[in-house]
């Protein structure tokens, strides 16, 4: 799979590429269609690594900015929302840098979780806080990984690419990350 | 697109509980349009830093290929619908002289404001200034049926307003009014004084 092929992303008529060039050329508009696209899908990655719906907003839209302000340099030899995605991953490591010095956490925050809900039913949205929880709690290199591989669901060639970790140390953090969380899930359980 | 592998799939209890989490979480909207609104901010600020933009306004016109674009501005400033009694121009720092007349407006209030500029061959035309916060893509310009005359009606109250147009994403002034002083915003800009009536 790959990452046009994944889940929330919606090909549309008018390519990735050709809304950059007009982008370019001075059409706002076209910009706006670029966010309206890939927000979504930023917005899925960063609240579940930052824990914060708030945090998430913040930081796509400095993914966001940083993409417009170097559209000139962007190639189209990579699809646009995987340049965005190595723009947003960044983002997201130097967010979480920043609150380990001010020695803080990553605490759920319960309305990224009811705001990321689509239509929820009850015990759905259960499990849904339970998992949310779980991932909080993983090592933040593991909650990367994790996330790429199996929320994203990139290939680990496309996650290599993106993060500058080799494809074995990246599998070792998948796996255990999944470890973890099956631990984690079953402690709730039990609980 | 790559296949499936062994490492690619979850336990199947793991599988149930992540699954959900593959949605996108819709966007609040106005967050949407505040991300918008700072990128064009950002296009708007690229546009007013270039040197070649503030230090040489005429030469760019004519060495650039929008050249047919600039050399074709006719821009009028016209009162509409008969609100206005004294159609003109204001100049310097909101003083008006008495060559210079101002627009008239109601006393009080919001009254219409017609911005109409000839760009020929333009794709997109916008118009910006104190009024809109130069926002670029706040007041879209509307192509009449000519092809080339492009047009925007506002309410403003009465008033000094800098304003400029982006013609294709670059800035331009209205050579037919006042230019702004150079302090006003450093980029190629206009003057518009809406008068309250007498």
């Amino acid at each position: 799979m790959t990452l046009a092929d994944a889940p929330g992303y919606h090909p549309v008529e008018t390519p990735d590429a050709e809304l950059v060039r007009r982008t370019l050329d001075g059409q706002a508009a076209s910009f706006a269609e670029l966010v309206e696209r890939h927000a979504g899908p930023c917005l899925r990655y960063a609240t579940r690594m930052l824990g914060s719906r708030e945090d998430a907003e913040e930081v796509t839209q400095e993914a966001l900015l940083r993409a417009h302000r170097a559209l000139a340099r962007y190639d189209g030899r990579t699809a646009f929302r995987t340049w965005l995605m190595s723009i947003l991953i960044n983002r997201c490591r130097s967010a979480l840098l920043h609150r380990r010095r001010r020695d803080a956490r990553v605490v759920l925050d319960e309305s990224a979780v009811q705001g990321a809900l689509v239509q929820p039913e009850a015990s759905r949205s259960e499990l849904r806080l339970t998992i949310e929880r779980a991932i909080a709690q993983l090592d933040p290199a593991q909650r990367e990984a994790f996330l790429l591989k199996h929320v994203e669901q990139l290939s680990y060639e496309e996650m290599a690419a993106l993060t500058g970790a080799g494809i074995s140390a990246l599998k070792m953090r998948v796996q255990r990350a999944c470890d973890r969380l099956q631990d984690l899930l079953r402690d709730e359980h039990d609980a | 697109m790559n296949t499936m592998r062994d490492d690619d799939v979850l336990p199947p209890e793991l599988e149930r509980a992540v699954g959900p989490l593959r949605e996108a979480p819709r966007p609040r909207r106005e967050w949407l349009d505040h991300v918008v609104e700072q990128a064009a901010g950002q296009r708007l600020g690229e546009l007013i830093g270039d040197d070649d933009w503030r230090g040489a306004r005429s030469r760019r016109w004519s060495a650039h290929p929008a050249m047919a674009i600039a050399a074709g501005l006719l821009c009028m400033v016209a009162g509409a619908g008969g609100t206005y009694a004294v159609m003109g121009r204001a100049r310097g720092a909101g003083r008006p002289s008495p060559d210079v007349p101002a627009l008239q407006a109601e006393a009080v209030g919001r009254a219409p404001v017609r911005f109409t500029v000839a760009a020929p061959g333009a794709v997109n035309v916008s118009l910006v200034g104190d009024f809109n916060e130069w926002n670029p893509v706040a007041l879209p310009m509307t192509r009449l049926g000519d092809g080339t005359t492009w047009e925007v009606e506002i309410p403003l109250a009465p008033g000094r307003y800098t304003y400029a147009f982006v013609v294709d994403g670059r800035l331009a002034r209205d050579p037919s009014a006042p230019q702004a002083a150079r302090d006003d915003f450093g980029a190629p800009s206009s003057v518009v004084l809406v008068r309250g009536a007498l």
